[in-house]
């Protein structure tokens, strides 16, 4: 029981890491329609470039400066990548959406280049405390993990609810088209989604590194398990990919515990075509009614 | 309705054009018997590294198609062509079947595959097929590796059958799947002036008007993805008896992605100049590159953009007489 108990927890904690990715892909699809395949590339770099400028590879600072500079970094690159794919956004969804793969090449490729193919690792300053209640065993990096979900969704929340950017935001994910004749620009609210993912997946990528390690190809295929989130979700419910994040969180590690643990990608592979048999619009959809 | 239309010019040129049957044109028979003639002139590296090139280019048609007719996204193909170089392996390994024999067996298997998987997602968004189709190129090398007293684990497993007794080993390599190559130009043409190809292309183009005349959706979905592995699974067979070797290392994520670059730098056509093209791009852009191992990516990454990119920036009317994909 307690195996059970700790494996759900653990689930819970890398199924907020997961959530937050997806956040970021199902943000883009619900702006531009743009399935955006270079997320984990893109989230990737972003950790290789903290690892770069704390551990000496490109400079040697606090660890508080080198997420502040990668995360300006991050922001440039995701606003070049949206700059890069923009003539295609409003011809064809299908074309875009190929483009972001060219995108994830480019970043890979320059990953493997300036950090090398080797494995490294990347070790978070956090306290090494860890307390047990009743069989639980919580660590410093479990909780910084949930409250920095916690901050993050809330700050979102309060964003997309709130703000002008945010009412923008919600407003061209339900009709492009009545957006620009309210004389919204379709191209500001689609760099605010791509900008806010990509700190998200810089967050996400960052807080996974501890419990698996880094390598050029580590995070992209992290990045399966946030796109196999989003579409538990349902792809274009924010809430849906936090509920799919914890969802695959906690079904993958019961499944590498007591199955066997090395087909975690054949179990998403399992996971997505299960759900899209059972919840074609999401686990989330089920609950809404249709409007005749 | 301009798409379909733009697709179909092609056609009615060839067929207003000289006494050439309509399947056929001059420049594509040209190079066809040009490609024939080579290995007498050429020498045993480019002989196999065009096999291979072949190969490429028939997988890299199955992504086409998708995008063409199904107005789909793939990048999960290299499971299909995984599907028939194993198939072809495994036959000759306990069957004692070369690979002629094996071939229809390594078709079917693709279109089984391709069916079984777009099954789930054949109601909904093409983006879910996309992301699932990510899913499985990830998954292959698990359950190869898991498998590994069947399929031979990361060694994976040789074919060394000859196709056709009596002819030097070298030809057979190059002609098997430059014969594949043409064949399935020339029954994708064929395939082109179908009923069932109207259809697939009316449902691209407009679903309710499809549905209007009785085409269902689920119907093309599937038949796209079936007949799309399958092409793929041609592919993965040739590819696996010219280069004599599977493995998982062969058949990873990034083979699927090569292969949609492949597609895109082809401009998706299904002609036998446009796939040559693709297959030639993607057989010899990692020899030329052979020192600089990181520059591939990102070369293909480019290349991939700049196509995409260059294709759209084109004026519109350049954009139909190319007919690449949705414009």
């Amino acid at each position: 029981m307690a195996d059970v108990l700790g494996l759900v927890w653990a689930g819970i904690i890398s199924g907020c890491l997961y959530a937050m990715g997806a956040i970021g892909i199902v943000l883009i699809y619900k702006s531009s329609m743009v399935v955006n395949f270079a997320h984990g590339n893109l989230a990737g770099l972003a950790a290789f470039l903290v690892f770069g400028f704390t551990a000496g590879t490109l400079g040697n600072m606090a660890w508080g400066a080198a997420v502040v500079l990668s995360l300006a970094i991050m922001v440039a690159a995701m606003a070049l990548t949206y700059l890069v794919i923009s003539p295609l956004v409003f011809k064809s969804d299908l074309t875009s959406t190929i483009s972001t793969l060219g995108v994830g090449l480019v970043v890979q490729g320059l990953t493997q280049m300036v950090f090398g193919p080797d494995v490294v690792s990347l070790d978070l300053p956090l306290p090494a405390w860890r307390v047990d209640l009743g069989g639980l065993r919580i660590s410093a990096y479990d909780l910084t993990v949930l409250g920095v979900t916690a901050l993050v969704i809330g700050a979102l929340y309060l964003l997309i609810e709130r703000t002008r950017v945010g009412i923008a935001f919600r407003a061209v994910s339900a009709n492009p088209f009545a957006s620009r004749v309210c004389g919204l620009s379709l191209r500001r609210v689609h760099l605010f989604s791509w900008i806010v993912a990509g700190v998200l997946g810089l967050i996400a990528s960052l807080l996974i590194v501890p419990t698996t390690f880094l390598s050029s190809t580590s995070v992209s295929s992290f990045m399966l398990q946030a796109f196999a989130a989003a579409v538990v979700g349902g792809f274009t419910s924010l809430p849906g990919a936090v509920i799919g994040g914890i969802f695959v969180g906690v079904l993958m590690n019961l499944l590498s515990f007591y199955v066997a643990a090395e087909f975690t990608n054949t179990y998403m592979l399992a996971i997505i075509l299960l759900v899209l048999n059972l919840f074609p619009k999401g686990v989330l959809a089920v609950r809404g009614g249709a409007r005749v | 309705m301009s798409e379909s239309a733009t697709i179909a010019a092609p056609l009615e040129r060839s067929a207003s054009g000289l006494a050439l049957p309509r399947n056929l044109s001059w420049p594509a028979l040209l190079i066809a018997l040009a490609l024939v003639v080579l290995p007498l002139v050429a020498g045993g590296y480019w002989v196999f590294t065009l096999g291979i090139c072949f190969a490429n280019a028939i997988a890299i048609l199955g992504v086409s198609f998708l995008v063409r007719y199904g107005g789909e996204v793939s990048i999960g193909h290299g499971v299909f062509a995984a599907a028939g170089a194993y198939v072809v392996a495994l036959a000759e390994k306990y069957l004692g079947l070369s690979v002629l024999l094996s071939l229809p067996l390594a078709a079917l298997t693709g279109a089984l595959l391709g069916m079984l998987f777009a099954y789930p997602s054949r109601n909904i968004s093409g983006i879910y097929l996309a992301v699932a189709t990510m899913a499985l190129a990830l998954a292959l090398p698990e359950v190869l590796l898991y498998f590994s007293g069947v399929t031979g684990g990361y060694e994976g497993l040789y074919v060394k059958r000859d196709a056709l007794p009596g002819v030097p080993r070298e030809l057979q390599r190059y002609y098997l799947p430059l014969a594949g190559l043409v064949a399935v130009v020339v029954l994708l043409r064929h395939f082109r002036g179908s009923r069932q190809a109207m259809a697939l292309l009316l449902i691209r183009t407009s679903a309710p008007a499809a549905e209007s005349f009785g085409v269902r959706r689920s119907w093309a979905r599937l038949a796209c993805m079936a007949l799309s592995a399958m092409i793929a699974a041609v592919g993965g067979a040739l590819l696996s008896f010219s280069s004599t070797t599977v493995s998982p290392n062969s058949f990873t994520l990034w083979t699927s992605i090569f292969l949609l670059v492949g597609s895109v730098v082809s401009l998706y056509s299904l002609s036998l100049i446009g796939s040559l093209v693709g297959g030639l791009f993607l057989t010899l852009v990692p020899l030329l590159l052979a020192g600089a191992g990181n520059w591939v990516p990102i070369l293909y990454g480019g290349a991939l953009l700049a196509v995409v990119l260059g294709a759209n920036a084109l004026p519109a009317a350049w954009r139909k007489r190319l007919g690449g994909g949705q414009s």
